[in-house]
């Protein structure tokens, strides 16, 4: 399938994610949810527990999931939609959404890796549905965030930050 | 893929580098991180072997700061070289907005620079790109090598693509941002 070439996310869908990931939040006791696109990118946070570390963690829990999508394919296996990492404190539950997009979820050992499971199918399932929109979005909104003084300032810039 | 976030005012692209083993991607990576000013970048996460050879990705990003409010950030990776970790290469382009192809420009890495843009070429298509029109630049790394192709050998043989190329010699930072400046302009100008 062709992948879009970007993903525009307007204030009211990204309410509607932040929405989504504190209620998932609070419904498992979790210490922090986020929502990566698959490319690693942070779409949004809740908890404050990584927010200093949420790029990195974005770009590495991508990679994993990239990566067991390759070893699902040796296996004849379409793909594992789900990972679970589980550590002495912290565990780490990260789930598919869409093909797109990748719902985070970091607890500790008080929550329970299957309330954990059930509620993320819920919200996954919900942010589906705002993919749909954004996807929809995405085209209408472009042309009035990228016009030609965006681009020419953005080039400007590139020249400015990147030199020898 | 691009990510554009209009409620916080952000825009997000990722550019890897790719090539055969020891051709420089790391080393490129490591000039921009010592260049940029701090302010600019991030931390560069490497995952590698003992011997220090790339294993999953190195990983730099870094930030334009704001152009006409919008916060723009690009994500730097690299893939590991080697030929055994052609899946992992796969794992890594995913989603990615541009790619600089860099080059060992030594006579003896020809072949192997050959197989490396036919794989790309192959991969890309697995995640449903063409590369003929997605936004690439050549960069001809080594030239300080005395037995390093001639330009227009390499031009002919692995820029079939007809992009913009530019010698470089990574290791003392020669190249390296004109490489950068190129694809992060192509990357924005397809958004």
């Amino acid at each position: 399938m062709e992948q879009l070439t970007n993903l525009i996310i307007s204030d009211r869908e990204l309410t509607a994610i932040s929405n989504v990931l504190m209620k998932l939040m609070n419904d498992t006791n979790a210490t922090s949810s986020m929502l990566l696109d698959k490319s690693g990118q942070v779409v949004a946070l809740q908890g404050n527990g990584i927010r200093r570390d949420a790029t990195t963690l974005g770009a590495l829990l991508a990679g994993v999931f990239s990566s067991s999508r390759e070893v699902a394919k040796l296996l004849n296996e379409k793909d594992f939609r789900n990972i679970f990492q589980q550590g002495v404190q912290e565990n780490i539950y990260t789930t598919m959404v869409e093909e797109q997009w990748l719902l985070v979820i970091i607890f500790d050992k008080l929550t329970h890796i299957g309330l954990v499971k059930v509620l993320s199918k819920k919200a996954s399932d919900e942010l589906g549905r705002i993919l749909e929109r954004v996807r929809s979005d995405t085209t209408r909104t472009k042309s009035s965030v990228l016009n030609l003084q965006f681009r020419s300032s953005v080039e400007d810039t590139i020249d400015l930050l990147f030199r020898d | 893929m691009a990510l554009i976030n209009i409620a916080t005012h952000e825009i997000h692209c990722k550019i890897v580098y790719y090539g055969i083993g020891y051709c420089g991607k790391t080393t490129n990576l490591q000039h921009v991180h010592r260049s940029i000013h701090p302010s600019a970048r991030g931390e560069m996460l490497s995952i590698a072997t003992e011997t220090e050879r790339t294993l999953f990705f190195d990983f730099l990003p870094l930030d334009l700061g704001t152009v006409h409010g919008f916060r723009t950030r690009f994500h730097l990776y690299t893939v590991p070289g080697q030929i055994l970790y052609e899946r992992t290469r796969l794992a890594v382009l995913n989603g990615a907005d541009g790619i600089v192809f860099v080059v060992d420009s030594q006579a003896e890495k020809f072949e192997e620079n050959i197989q490396s843009i036919a794989e790309l070429d192959a991969n890309m298509r697995r995640i449903g790109k063409d590369l003929m029109t997605f936004p690439l630049v050549m960069q001809w790394n080594k030239r300080d090598m005395p037995n390093a192709l001639p330009v227009p050998v390499l031009e002919r043989y692995l820029n079939r693509m007809r992009v913009p190329s530019f010698e470089a010699v990574a290791s003392d930072g020669r190249g390296v941002f004109a490489s950068l400046r190129a694809i992060s302009k192509n990357v924005m100008a397809q958004l």
